[in-house]
C-alpha cells in the first residue's frame, strides 16, 4: 500500500536529477562561451606596462631630457570607500589636501577610476605600497625631467602627462623615443587586487635615444647673451641660430622670452613658440650679399666697380629710396659695407629682372628647411610682380620677402660652404652630408671678402669684431608693418655672420624682435651679440685664429 | 591477454598521474617565475629610477652656469678677455 509513495519519492527524484543534468549540460555545451566571457570580463583585467622613453642627449652627451619612473595612484571609488586612517596616510603621504581629496571622492563616487595623485615619486610609492592600504592601486608610468629647462626648451620640446609629444624634438620624434608599451594579462578578485599575473603578452620595448646637434655650452652661452639685450633694449623678442658650417648641424638655436618645460602650470603660451623657426620676418639690408653676389654673376660688376649714390636719394616709381647721408660715388664693396639702399637699389635695377629672386631661390629663401622642428614656417619668397621695377629694388635690400631666422641662416650657410647648399639638421651626424653646388665658388669669395669689410671701420657693424678672426657679416634693421603700412617704431634688428671669414666655421644670425631706445640698428643691438657669442664659440671649438694678432709677448 | 591489458591500463595510470603532477609542478614553476619577474621589474624601475637622477644630477654639476661660478668664484679663474699671442 505503502509503494506508491516509494515511487513517488523515487520518480522525484529521477526527474529533479535530470532537470539538473539537463541544466548542466544546457549551461555547458550552450550557453558556455557566453558565460566563460562573463566571468572574464569580471576578473581579467588587461594592464598596460609603460615603455621608457629614450634620453635625448646633446652633441657632447649632456641630457636634455630624461625621463624618470614615478607612479600612479588611482582608486576604484564604486568600489572603496576609505575609512579616516587610509585617507590620513593618503593625504600625509601624498601631501595632498584631505578635504580636496573627499570632495572629489564623493563627486566620482559612481566612477570605476580614479587617479589620487599622478607622478608620485618612486619612493613614496613604494612607502605607501608598504602600508598596504585597501582599494589603493598603483600604476607605473614615467614623467620627464628637462635638465637645461629653458635653454634648450625651444629645440627639445614637452610631453603631456601622458608622456607624449607635444613640442619640438619630443614632438617630431615621438615614434622613435616612445619605443613600444608592453601588455600583461591578470586575474583580479572582486575587490580589485590583482591575483594571479596570467600571461605577459608583450614586454615594453625601450625607445631610442636621440643625440642632437646642439652643443649646450653653446646654447648656455647664446641664451645668456639673449637674455641680456632683450632685458637692456626691452625687447618683444629675440632669437639666434647658429650653424656648423661644415656639417649643417645646428649647434645652438635659442628664443626669448622661453618658458620652463619642467613646469607648465602657470604657463603663459607666448613664450612657447620657437620664433626661430615658425616666425618670418622682413630681412631687410641681411640680403644684401645676395644682390651683390648677383650683381657679381652678371659678369657686368666687380668688387671695385663704382656705382654713383649721388645724391643719396632717388625715385623708383612713386617709391623714395634714400640713404642716412648722401654716400656719393662708391664702389660695389662700399655698397655693402656701408649698406647704401641707393646703391644696391640701382645695382639691382640693372640686372635682369629674375637675377636677385633666382640668387636667393638659389641660397634657399622660401623654402622648407626641413629640420623636423615642427611648426616651420617657409617665409615668402615670390617671383610674381618681378616686373615691377619697385619690387626689384625693394627686394635688392630686403623688404617684400619673409624669411625665418633658421632660413636666412641656412642661406648665409651657402655663402659660408663656397656656394654648396647642404641640408641643415637638428640631430647629430656622423658623416659630412652631401651638398649641391649652388653658386660659383670665387664670386662667394669675393662677397665674403667684402662682407668682412662691414666689420671693418667704416662698416655698419664694427661690434660684431671678433678679437682673433675675420668676420664676414651683413647688418640689417627692418621696420615692421603694422596696422597702417610700415609702422617707423617698431624694427627687427638683425645681424648674420660667418667666422673665420678665411675658412668659415659657424653661420650665425641673431634677430631682435621690437628692441626699444634711440639706437636700434642691426649693428648696435645684434652685432654686438653675435661678436660676444662668436669669441666664446671660436674658443670652445678651438678654431684657429685667422687674423694676426700682433705677439704681444715672446716664450 | 588480459595481463597485457592490465599492463596498459597500469602504463596509462603512471603517465596521467605523472602528467597531473607536471602540471602542479608547471604551474608552480609558473607562479615563481612570475614572482621572480616582478622582483626583476621592481629592480629595474630602481635602477631607471636611480640612472635618471644621476643623469640630472650630472647635468645640474655640469651646467654651464655652475662650472662658470666655480671656476670665478672658487677656483679664482677669469675669461681672457683679450687675445694675446704668444711667440715661441
Amino acid at each position: 500500500m505503502k509503494l506508491w509513495r516509494h515511487y513517488t519519492v523515487v520518480g522525484l527524484f529521477v526527474v529533479s536529477c535530470a532537470g539538473l543534468v539537463a541544466r548542466v549540460v544546457y549551461l555547458n555545451v550552450t550557453q558556455r562561451e557566453f558565460l566563460q566571457q562573463q566571468g572574464d570580463a569580471r576578473s581579467i583585467r588587461f594592464e598596460t606596462l609603460p615603455a621608457y622613453r629614450g634620453v635625448v642627449y646633446d652633441r657632447l652627451g649632456e641630457p636634455l631630457a630624461v625621463s624618470t619612473p614615478v607612479v600612479a595612484v588611482w582608486t576604484d571609488p564604486s568600489l572603496t570607500r576609505f575609512d579616516a586612517t587610509t585617507l590620513r596616510a593618503l593625504t600625509e603621504v601624498l601631501d595632498l589636501d584631505r578635504v580636496a581629496l573627499e570632495r572629489r571622492l564623493g563627486a566620482q563616487a559612481k566612477r570605476e577610476f580614479m587617479y589620487v595623485k599622478r607622478r608620485v615619486p618612486w619612493k613614496k610609492a613604494e612607502q605607501l605600497r608598504a602600508l598596504g592600504l585597501e582599494g589603493v592601486f598603483f600604476q607605473p608610468e614615467y614623467r620627464r625631467y628637462y635638465p637645461a629647462s629653458e635653454t634648450t626648451a625651444h629645440v627639445v620640446g614637452v610631453t603631456d602627462v601622458d608622456d607624449v609629444g607635444l613640442e619640438g624634438i619630443e614632438l617630431s620624434f615621438n615614434d622613435l623615443l616612445k619605443g613600444q608599451h608592453g601588455r600583461k594579462m591578470v586575474l583580479k578578485d572582486r575587490r580589485g587586487n590583482t591575483v594571479q599575473d596570467l600571461e605577459y603578452l608583450s614586454a615594453p620595448q625601450f625607445g631610442t635615444d636621440l643625440t642632437l646637434s646642439l652643443d649646450l655650452r653653446l646654447q648656455f652661452f647664446a641664451y645668456r647673451e639673449l637674455k641680456a639685450a632683450v632685458a637692456v633694449y626691452r625687447a618683444v623678442s629675440a632669437s639666434l641660430v647658429m650653424l656648423d658650417v661644415r656639417t649643417g648641424e645646428i649647434l645652438a638655436l635659442v628664443n626669448l622670452p622661453s618658458y620652463n618645460p619642467n613646469d607648465l602650470s602657470n604657463n603663459h603660451y607666448q613664450g612657447m613658440r620657437n620664433r626661430a623657426v615658425t616666425d618670418a620676418y622682413e630681412p631687410g639690408s641681411t640680403v644684401k650679399p645676395f644682390t651683390v653676389l648677383a650683381a657679381l654673376e652678371s659678369g657686368r660688376y666687380r668688387p671695385s666697380t663704382l656705382i654713383d649714390t649721388n645724391p643719396g636719394y632717388f625715385r623708383v616709381g612713386r617709391k623714395l629710396v634714400e640713404d642716412r647721408r648722401n654716400f656719393g660715388v662708391i664702389s660695389l664693396g662700399e655698397v655693402l659695407q656701408k649698406s647704401s639702399q641707393v646703391g644696391i637699389a640701382r645695382v639691382a635695377l640693372a640686372l635682369d629682372e629674375r637675377a636677385v629672386y633666382d640668387v636667393l631661390n638659389r641660397a634657399g629663401a622660401g623654402a622648407y628647411v626641413g629640420t623636423g622642428l615642427p611648426g616651420e614656417s617657409i617665409g615668402k619668397l615670390s617671383d610674381r610682380g618681378l616686373g615691377n621695377p619697385v619690387m626689384r629694388a625693394t627686394l635688392a635690400y630686403g623688404y617684400g620677402l619673409a624669411v625665418s631666422p633658421l632660413q636666412l641662416a641656412r642661406a648665409y650657410l651657402s655663402l659660408a660652404t663656397f656656394g654648396i647648399r647642404i641640408p641643415v639638421s637638428v640631430v647629430k651626424q656622423n658623416d659630412p652630408p652631401k651638398g649641391r653646388r649652388v653658386f660659383d665658388a670665387d664670386r662667394v669669395g669675393e662677397v665674403l671678402d667684402m662682407m668682412v669689410g662691414v666689420t671693418e671701420d667704416g662698416g655698419t657693424a664694427p661690434k660684431a669684431r671678433v678679437t682673433g678672426y675675420r668676420v664676414a657679416g651683413k647688418t640689417g634693421t627692418s621696420r615692421k608693418v603694422g596696422s597702417a603700412g610700415y609702422d617707423d617704431r617698431r624694427h627687427v634688428a638683425l645681424f648674420a655672420g660667418i667666422v673665420p671669414a678665411t675658412n668659415p666655421r659657424i653661420v650665425m644670425v641673431v634677430v631682435v624682435n621690437e628692441p626699444q631706445g634711440k639706437n636700434i640698428s642691426g649693428g648696435t643691438v645684434a652685432a654686438p651679440i653675435f661678436s660676444r657669442v662668436a669669441a666664446r664659440t671660436m674658443r670652445l671649438l678651438g678654431v684657429k685664429p685667422d687674423s694676426p694678432v700682433s705677439p704681444s709677448r715672446s716664450v | 591477454m588480459s595481463l597485457v591489458r592490465f599492463a596498459t591500463w597500469l602504463l596509462l595510470l603512471v603517465l596521467v598521474v605523472a602528467s597531473g603532477l607536471q602540471v602542479a609542478r608547471t604551474s608552480q614553476e609558473v607562479r615563481s617565475l612570475h614572482v621572480l619577474r616582478e622582483q626583476a621589474q621592481r629592480e629595474q624601475d630602481e635602477h631607471l629610477a636611480e640612472y635618471s637622477r644621476l643623469l640630472i644630477e650630472r647635468a645640474a654639476l655640469s651646467a654651464y652656469q655652475s662650472v662658470e661660478r666655480t671656476a670665478r668664484d672658487e677656483l679664482g679663474m677669469s675669461f681672457p678677455e683679450d687675445v694675446e699671442r704668444i711667440e715661441p
